[in-house]
């Protein structure tokens, strides 16, 4: 019981993954993703090492096809994952096990692959396909919660006994090997990509002083002037 | 602002950080802990790249204190960070630079660092070092988790007359296994370190449950009667 979707960004070879999902911490099971090798995100019944051990194929150059043949060959119990693969050009690679919960499945586009579980149906990852690219100029951090939130408003997951909500989210975006650009995480809240929102758009006021104090310290204004200034403009 | 504990536990080698601040999404500048290497945090005037830097250097085997002066002969603003680093042997090394505001300080022993900047006094690190030192014997996520609740509860960041809450927390714990045993966070809360423990004693109970249905996939119970089985001992 999860969506998400992982993409590249063409214009700026920025490398993105978003989920949500009714399991809690989600965000805490997300390894996968590595500017300059690619990205890799297991779900459904997770073999918990995948993600890092097809990060470590891509860096060496392996294709998404390759990389996805190599974790079949290592897992006895391939049939009941759920993979995405995007290498650092952008291209994927997809495997949904006929092992996972109903209904499953994936959609694989350019540079992109949405996919999930104990959903709704089809038209979740219609959802968050459309989600996706509604607005192709704007960052691929917006792209990838408006993804989200197309799965989310499309039906979400629903198990044996109905619907079951978003308890957990997280959105990441790498642009450079040693940090994420975006890192932003719901673990157990009732709405959970409703508050992956809030807490977005909230991250994106203090983005550039973040940084900017990080890297220039002796110019930096104090947290609380900020917040200040922050404050004046709304 | 922030305050933080890194902690290693003798018996088993595991490593952690607990972090709690004001600034919002801390765990976005907290994956600093690998497993056989050691853990670190850059915090205040935060270098981005210093943990993944010092990540590589103590897998390479570099000591705690060595690791420090490649940090320090690496970066033009040195004075303005505060750094912790613990190797895998536990010897622990700590730097806070001039440049750093409000009070700012560490306690530190074999095994652990109790760090923070703009705090109400260094009581508050003495106090982390307590909690943290209080029940040695059992798991490190717990002994972390208490030492950033009792750095909270000896007042924590701000001044005399300004309190600054926590509006964000991590906590993370890594064993033999690549991928983290415990990654939690909060990213924007009004009383974030509370909000952590809520949450890392809802997912303590999804711990095992988790791990089991990725490694046993056949016959695995659904996360919906897996919760009622929470249910009914509660």
């Amino acid at each position: 019981m999860t969506f998400s979707i992982i993409a590249r960004c063409s214009e700026t070879g920025r490398l993105g993954l978003g989920i949500a999902t009714f399991s809690i911490a989600a965000g805490g099971r997300c390894e996968g993703i590595r500017f300059g090798a690619g990205i890799c995100k297991t779900q459904a019944y997770v073999k918990r090492d995948n993600d890092l051990l097809a990060l470590e194929l891509l860096e060496q150059g392996m294709s998404p096809a390759g990389v996805m043949q190599a974790l079949e060959d290592n897992d006895p119990d391939h049939a009941w994952r759920q993979i995405a693969i995007i290498d650092r050009a952008g291209k994927a690679a997809a495997h949904t096990g006929t092992g996972c919960r109903p209904w499953a499945g994936h959609h694989i586009g350019d540079g992109f692959v949405a996919c999930g579980n104990v959903l709704a149906g089809p038209k979740v990852i219609d959802g968050i396909v459309a989600g996706f690219l509604r607005a192709p100029g704007a960052a691929l951090e917006f792209r990838l919660l408006a993804a989200l939130e197309g799965g989310r408003d499309s039906g979400g997951q629903t198990g044996a006994e109905g619907h079951l909500t978003e308890r957990s989210a997280a959105i990441f975006v790498a642009s450079e090997p040693d940090h994420f650009d975006i890192d932003v995480r719901v673990d157990l809240h009732d709405d959970a990509v409703t508050e992956l929102r809030r807490v977005l758009e909230e991250f994106k006021l203090y983005e550039v002083f973040y940084r900017e104090r990080g890297l220039r310290p002796d110019l930096a204004m104090t947290q609380s002037q900020f917040v200040a200034t922050l404050k004046a403009r709304a | 602002m922030t305050y933080t504990i890194l902690g290693r536990c003798a018996k088993t080698g595991r490593v952690g950080i607990g972090i709690a601040t004001f600034s919002i999404t801390v765990g976005r500048y907290a994956h600093c802990a690998r497993s056989n290497a050691g853990v670190t945090i850059s915090q205040a005037f935060a270098n981005e790249n210093n943990n993944a830097i010092a990540l590589r250097l103590l897998d390479q085997g570099f000591s705690a204190q060595a690791v420090l002066e490649h940090l320090k002969a690496n970066d033009a603003y040195y004075t303005y960070r505060q750094i912790g680093v613990i190797d895998r042997t536990g010897a622990a090394a700590a730097y806070t630079g001039p440049g750093v505001r409000g009070w700012a300080g560490e306690v530190a022993g074999d095994n652990y660092i109790a760090t923070g900047n703009g705090l109400v006094g260094q009581h508050v690190v003495a106090a982390i070092a307590r909690g943290f030192l209080a029940e040695p014997d059992t798991d490190l996520e717990h002994r972390l988790l208490m030492g950033i609740e009792y750095g909270r509860d000896a007042g924590g960041q701000g001044t005399a007359g300004d309190h600054k809450p926590e509006r964000s927390s991590a906590l993370l714990v890594y064993s033999r296994h690549v991928h983290p045993d415990i990654d939690l966070r909060v990213d924007l809360h009004a009383t974030a370190v509370e909000e952590l423990r809520r949450i890392y004693v809802e997912y303590k109970q999804y711990e095992a449950y988790y791990r089991y249905r990725g490694e046993h996939p056949r016959g695995a119970l659904s996360q919906e009667a897996f919760m009622k089985t929470i249910a009914a001992v509660a």
